[in-house]
């Protein structure tokens, strides 16, 4: 899932408080289970706004509203009536819903209320963690099921680096090196000799590095 | 809350929760008692000082 971390409340703050009329806007899925965007934390940033405006004299009426996705146009529909009400929608979805809401109401304002982070996992209640880059290619097959891509620092491929030390990665003694983990696991699986296999140059096409990336399925288009 | 609530210039000691069952009714009457002491050493919190002054924002409808 997509993992973000709300603003500080003076940035969104200032993004907002000239403005008359005020949506707060959740999503309700994703940032949701990270406890920082969802309709529940919509709520409770628009009450902390009312309390700001109300203690610094604004006038500015501040709704909150929230739906499952706002990456889809099929979720819209139970909250068009509060964002057509809106001067400005301060959206707590990751930058993906963000984006798509400035595509589907193109003159209203729309402010990210979240600082988007990383593809993580819930790896215990409420500790979130980096485990996947999105880079286009994925190489989980040869790597014991474990990213170097996304868990190394330096995105090693053929691993670990010199700067492996007693599990540890070099930048910080609390990460493990991803590398360990890999050699560790296939030695567990008794495929060790899958390690002297060496991994070809990574084309990075598929990543960033081609530019913004695509999915289409035409059978679905039409 | 009580790390939001700072944020907004709002004391984190004004607000507490409790987890009670419906069988501690006197130990329900201690908190309210001593909640309500602790509120009024505090004395009136920052929005309702801001109401007093004429602060009309932060509507919700």
């Amino acid at each position: 899932m997509i993992v973000g971390k709300q603003k500080p409340i003076e940035e969104t703050w200032a993004m907002v408080k000239d403005f008359s009329r005020v949506l707060v806007f959740g999503c309700n899925t994703c940032v949701a289970v990270c406890h920082e965007g969802g309709n529940k934390e919509a709520q409770i940033l628009a009450s902390l706004m009312r309390m700001k405006a109300t203690q610094e004299g604004l006038s500015l009426e501040i709704r909150d509203s929230g739906i499952e996705r706002q990456c889809e146009h099929e979720f819209f529909e139970s909250a068009e009536k509060d964002i057509e009400w809106a001067d400005a929608v301060l959206s707590l979805a990751c930058g993906v819903g963000v984006q798509f809401m400035v595509k589907r109401y193109p003159e209203i304002l729309v402010y990210p209320g979240l600082d988007t982070c990383f593809l993580g996992d819930v790896e215990k209640n409420g500790l979130f963690t980096e485990s996947c880059q999105a880079c286009g290619k994925c190489v989980l097959a040869e790597t014991a099921g474990i990213c170097p891509v996304s868990r190394c620092a330096k995105r090693v491929l053929n691993g670990p680096c010199g700067g492996s030390n007693k599990g540890a990665c070099e930048i910080n003694k609390d990460l493990p090196c991803a590398w360990q983990l890999i050699v560790d696991r296939l030695e567990a699986l008794g495929r060790l000799a899958d390690y002297e296999r060496l991994a070809p140059i990574k084309d990075w096409s598929t990543e960033r590095a081609g530019g913004p990336r695509k999915l289409i399925h035409e059978e679905f288009m039409k | 809350m009580k790390r939001l609530l700072p944020r907004v210039g709002v004391d984190p000691a004004r607000v507490e929760m409790f987890n009670l069952s419906s069988a501690m009714g006197p130990r329900w009457a201690e908190i309210c008692n001593e909640f309500t002491e602790r509120i009024r050493q505090l004395g009136p919190s920052p929005i309702r000082a801001a109401l007093g002054r004429g602060g009309k924002g932060g509507t919700a409808s």
